[in-house]
């Protein structure tokens, strides 16, 4: 294995979280989280060279890893995401006993699923703590918009927790 | 529920640190079982058996004796088809060279794709209505040379317009390929890239829609 790829791979193992984050929120289905991953690596490797560190390796990621996954070619056979069933209610009543942040968290999971591929992006972005001008810039749209969106999006976000929560 | 509250479990997550199961070295040489991966494997194989084909139509052409005439139009038509087929997989060989670029931001890179996803599936509609015709007059060619040639000098000897009846028979067999070709290719490029194109068009649209 040559430097650049041990650089690269070192770098992939230090950053999983955003891939793994990222994949949990595009994808429901276990083995497209893995296609996924396996697609965002590829791409990060092929665009490597051209990160010459002017911006934070972070932003770097999250722009080649969003495209990716909002690009994603699923496939066809499995299960569509409509139809997947949410984590199961035991499942977290089990975690709600251990730590009410978890079950909010899992909560939270669940009602991102309905979200659009450009409001999980806003979301995601807005959770990795990033400015509106940081997001502007991954997404292409201005700082002004990146506002207005999160502000629609997070109201979305709390209507469906808070109805997903009186679900169970 | 404060969704600034979550940042903090957001960002420590155990799920976030679990190991990637992933053999990482295979995934950078571009051995990802991905559905892009095997578009671009698609695209290998739909090269090799083009290949395959034009070795097997020149052993038809230089293997089987044919009539000098139907001998140069077939070498003309099978010259055209080459050009058209080499133009037609530089395209896509650029295509998903372009579609590994994703260092721009969301709005580019989707722009961008979408773009070339548009193109080259009309780029490909239009060179398979190119070559049809081409193939069903070579393969048509090769399979009726000792009629055919015949009937090419006797039309040249003789000097002689083409009866009307042959004019329909080539005119209903070049229409019915059209239609064929033209009902498989909608109905593939559909299957392959029309869910996942309008899709691209709905995201496009939201990231241009100001607020």
């Amino acid at each position: 294995m040559n430097n650049k790829e041990t650089r690269f791979l070192e770098l992939i193992e230090q950053n999983k979280g955003i891939l793994f984050k990222i994949c949990r929120i595009y994808q429901d289905d276990p083995a497209d989280r893995d296609d996924l991953t396996q697609e965002m690596i590829l791409q990060l490797w092929q665009v490597f060279d051209s990160f010459r560190g002017e911006s934070k390796i972070s932003s770097w990621m999250y722009r080649v890893a969003l495209n990716t996954a909002i690009t994603f070619f699923k496939k066809q056979k499995r299960r569509p995401d409509n139809e997947q069933l949410p984590e199961n209610f035991e499942q977290l009543q089990d975690r709600h006993d251990e730590s009410g942040t978890e079950q909010r968290l899992a909560l939270f999971h669940q009602a991102l699923k309905h979200l659009n591929k450009v409001e999980k992006a806003l979301i995601f972005l807005y959770m990795e703590n990033q400015s509106s001008e940081e997001i502007a810039a991954s997404l292409g749209i201005t700082a002004i918009n990146v506002r207005v969106r999160l502000n629609r999006t997070k109201n979305k976000l709390k209507e469906l927790i808070k109805n997903t929560d009186h679900g169970y | 529920m404060d969704i600034d509250e979550l940042k903090d479990a957001w960002n420590n997550d155990d799920q976030n640190k679990k190991d990637l199961h992933l053999p990482l070295n295979d995934v950078i040489k571009g051995k990802t079982s991905s559905v892009t991966a095997k578009l671009r494997r698609n695209m290998k194989i739909e090269l090799i058996a083009t290949l395959v084909s034009y070795v097997i139509l020149l052993a038809a052409l230089f293997g089987w004796h044919h009539s000098t005439y139907l001998f140069n139009m077939l070498c003309m038509l099978l010259l055209i088809m080459i050009v058209l087929n080499a133009y037609y997989f530089f395209r896509f060989y650029l295509f998903y060279k372009s579609i590994g670029h994703f260092d721009l931001s969301v709005k580019n890179s989707i722009r961008k794709i979408t773009y070339e996803l548009e193109l080259n599936t009309e780029i490909y509609k239009a060179y398979n209505f190119c070559i049809a015709p081409l193939a069903v007059i070579i393969a048509l060619g090769l399979i009726f040379d000792k009629p055919i040639s015949l009937y090419i000098q006797h039309t040249l000897i003789n000097n002689s317009p083409i009866p009307f009846k042959y004019w329909i028979i080539a005119f209903a067999n070049l229409l019915i390929t059209f239609i064929i070709v033209y009902v498989c290719l909608n109905w593939q490029v559909r299957s392959m890239y029309g869910k996942h194109l309008t899709e691209l068009k709905k995201v496009m649209n939201d990231l241009e829609s100001e607020d």
